[in-house]
């Protein structure tokens, strides 16, 4: 029954996510803001369904949902949609929907065309995954992607404005960056989502190592997700001290923040599926 | 002689305090740390690793985290963070502690300025009361005519950098001190067992403690549903035979005995038996699939044993091969139910008692495990000071023109983002002009 349930507070969300995508982009190009609210309306419920879906997925299975590819691809698409939002009302910068609401809708077509029922259904975990310390792990994680998710969205922006800026559109007021914010704005934004979610992923990272202390005996063992995360880690580092030492703002900071979720994505899919090490259960 | 190596003193000085060859060095370390997840370590993979071309392995590719190359890089890195920080250290304590009202107009910030216009009295005091209510520390200087200000909220948050950067070299200590003083190692014993401390299998370093680690059980515990719920094993430290301490530890549960760290780390199922030679009984534990055996004293005879899948999960039965010295064959083999005994070539009898766990235990000694939580939680520290800490430091100088009227010119002197810091300095100017009305 609550498998049942489970299943169609999926689809629910995959509903609700490809909407309001769809919905972001017809405002981006309408303007009419009745678009926009009803898009914001349709993340709201893909937050709360996919929250739902999480949690029935942790009363099926008695544990968080860590245990496999899906689950986590679950709890990204939640930390990227919450960010989102928060990002959305605090910041009053709807726009922003259009380049972030695709990441979540993407991951789950992923899941959708690669994993199959028998992939997704909740599996035993084994003992080294039963850990409080696992948990803090993958929440700093789901907030720290999803914040990065949303300084791509911004750096996309950025550098769309920016093009059409230097081809002369500036004065348009109908064009589809007309009602982006000041690319000093964005580009301030994007530092601000950065240096949030930077100490996240830091966190995400020690937690990982203290969990792997208590599990393996040894906090860091150079296996190729530690190593990714490690080399997102310094991608961002660089980003942020580029930015403060150098003036690398603008541009040059957009196309880092491209670059650094680049790397989260390689650091959350590349190495569960190009190269096995301890996290190999996450596939 | 003294000036040209006061001068070399210097070039490297320069270089180490250079942002620009600590942002090199991270992206170089990061390129070859990316380079070691795609060709196969031998820490983590060591059969894909001999795999690999013996010119890559001797150019060190298999083991790039042990490397020469690959520490000096982390060496030069501490070296930069360490003179970066010795750099900056005056000026962050004056930025924290010693900054004082400002004397003149061009000292007042530059880039993010406002101006308030009225009696310097009543401006005095809306500041006042305003900086109390938003938290800020405030010192002003002046009198009647001339009068200026600053106000710091959030000040420590100057150290955040700093203490981050300075992390990275209190992790690096801890992690040479792990491997200069520490060791590890892996022990794999049936229940009953008992192993010197000294006669496990290391992988790194050497062990001086004389103590010896007795398996009193192990378990495969399994949940009502089926799950596995852990590996457990009932563990007793003996000093001269006698036990000092015990305890059950199980997967993310480990044991610790003077600075000694016990893992469980895998589990096997195995068999014990009781060996007769000529009355004197010798208890036995053999693991499963003949990954341990057993030499009768005084025989070149090699005893392998394997739990019989075919027979009943309750009551399984264990089959058993005697090899002699090298011999490939065996020379005798054959099934035991519980509690049978076989005589084994003339020289000993051989009774199985019943089925028992293997507990793997992963034992490591690492003296730099508590510096490392140290870096841990100054690098934490220092990015929430850095990031969630920000200071923001306002300040303003309050020019007569006629009389008793004149202008208050306040500027904002915020860290990263200048956004904030206008919104912090247009907010703050906002609640001035509210009071004054």
């Amino acid at each position: 029954m609550l498998e049942s349930l489970e299943t169609a507070m999926f689809y629910c969300l995959v509903i609700a996510c490809t909407v309001c995508m769809l919905l972001y982009w017809v405002r981006l190009g309408s303007k009419k803001e009745f678009v926009g609210r009803l898009a914001t309306f349709f993340t709201i419920i893909a937050v709360i369904v996919n929250t739902v879906a999480i949690i029935l997925r942790m009363v099926t299975s008695g544990h968080p949902p860590l245990s496999n590819g899906y689950e986590f691809l679950l709890t990204f698409c939640l930390g990227i949609m919450a960010v989102y939002l928060y990002a959305e009302f605090r910041y009053k910068l709807r726009s922003l929907g259009a380049f972030v609401m695709p990441i979540p809708f993407f991951l789950l077509m992923f899941i959708i065309m690669t994993m199959g029922p028998e992939e997704r259904i909740a599996q035993a975990v084994p003992p080294a995954l039963k850990s409080q310390w696992l948990t803090f792990h993958v929440v700093t994680a789901m907030f720290a992607y999803g914040a990065f998710a949303v300084s791509f969205g911004l750096g996309l922006m950025y550098l769309l404005k920016l093009s059409k800026e230097d081809n002369g559109y500036t004065s348009s007021p109908q064009g589809i960056v007309s009602r982006f914010p000041a690319l000093e704005v964005l580009d301030a934004l994007a530092y601000k989502v950065v240096g949030f979610a930077f100490p996240l992923l830091t966190l995400c990272i020690i937690t990982g190592a203290i969990w792997a202390d208590y599990a393996w005996g040894t906090y860091w063992s150079w296996d190729p997700k530690e190593t990714w995360s490690l080399i997102t880690w310094i991608i961002y580092a660089g980003y942020l001290h580029a930015r403060l030492m150098y003036g690398w703002r603008g541009k040059r900071a957009a196309w880092m923040a491209v670059f650094g979720f680049a790397a989260v994505l390689f650091t959350f899919f590349g190495v569960n599926y190009f190269l096995p090490g301890l996290h190999s259960y996450a596939q | 002689m003294v000036e040209s190596s006061k001068g070399l003193i210097d070039r490297l000085w320069s270089t180490f305090s250079s942002m620009k060859l600590g942002l090199a060095l991270l992206g170089i370390i990061a390129f070859v740390a990316g380079i070691g997840t795609i060709i196969p370590q031998s820490e983590q993979d060591p059969e894909k690793a001999k795999a690999v071309g013996q010119l890559w392995q001797t150019m060190g590719f298999t083991h790039l985290y042990n490397t020469v190359g690959f520490r000096l890089l982390l060496g030069f890195l501490c070296i930069n963070l360490i003179v970066c920080t010795i750099q900056r250290l005056r000026g962050i304590y004056h930025r924290t502690f010693n900054l004082t009202p400002p004397l003149s107009l061009a000292r007042v910030p530059q880039k993010n300025r406002m101006e308030l216009q009225g009696e310097l009295e009543p401006l005095r005091e809306a500041i006042q009361e305003v900086v109390k209510q938003k938290g800020y520390r405030f010192t002003h200087i002046g009198q009647t005519d001339s009068w200026s200000f600053i106000a710091v909220k959030h000040r420590l948050g100057n150290w955040g950098s700093l203490i981050t950067h300075l992390s990275f070299v209190v992790l690096v200590i801890g992690a040479l001190l792990g491997s200069v003083l520490g060791f590890k190692g892996y022990l794999m014993e049936g229940a009953g067992s008992t192993i010197p401390i000294q006669a496990i299998q290391l992988s790194k370093g050497a062990v001086s403690e004389t103590f010896s680690v007795r398996i009193n059980s192990a378990e495969d515990r399994m949940l009502p549903n089926g799950e596995r719920d852990n590996w457990y094993t009932n563990l007793s430290i003996l000093e001269n035979g006698q036990e000092v301490a015990r305890k059950t530890l199980s997967v993310n549960h480990p044991f610790v005995y003077e600075g000694i760290t016990f893992y469980q780390a895998s589990f096997s199922k195995g068999a014990h038996f009781s060996v007769d030679m000529n009355g004197q009984i010798i208890p036995v534990v053999l693991q499963d699939q003949g990954q341990s055996y057993f030499q009768a004293p005084g025989t070149d005879l090699y005893l392998v044993t394997t739990i019989d899948p075919s027979s009943s999960a309750q009551k399984p039965d264990v089959l058993y091969q005697v090899y002699q010295g090298n011999g490939a064959d065996p020379i005798q083999s054959g099934k035991l139910t519980s509690l049978q005994t076989v005589d084994v070539q003339g020289k000993y009898k051989l009774t199985l008692d019943g089925l028992v766990g293997f507990s793997g235990l992963q034992v490591k000694k690492d003296p730099g495990v508590a510096v490392i939580w140290l870096g841990c939680a100054m690098l934490i520290g220092g990015l929430l000071l850095a990031f969630y800490w920000q200071p923001v430091v306002l300040s303003g100088i309050f020019q007569a023109e006629n009389g008793r009227q004149g202008t208050l010119t306040v500027g904002a002197l915020s860290g990263k983002v200048t956004v904030s810091t206008r919104e912090a300095l247009e907010q703050f100017v906002n609640s001035v002009t509210k009071l004054l009305r």
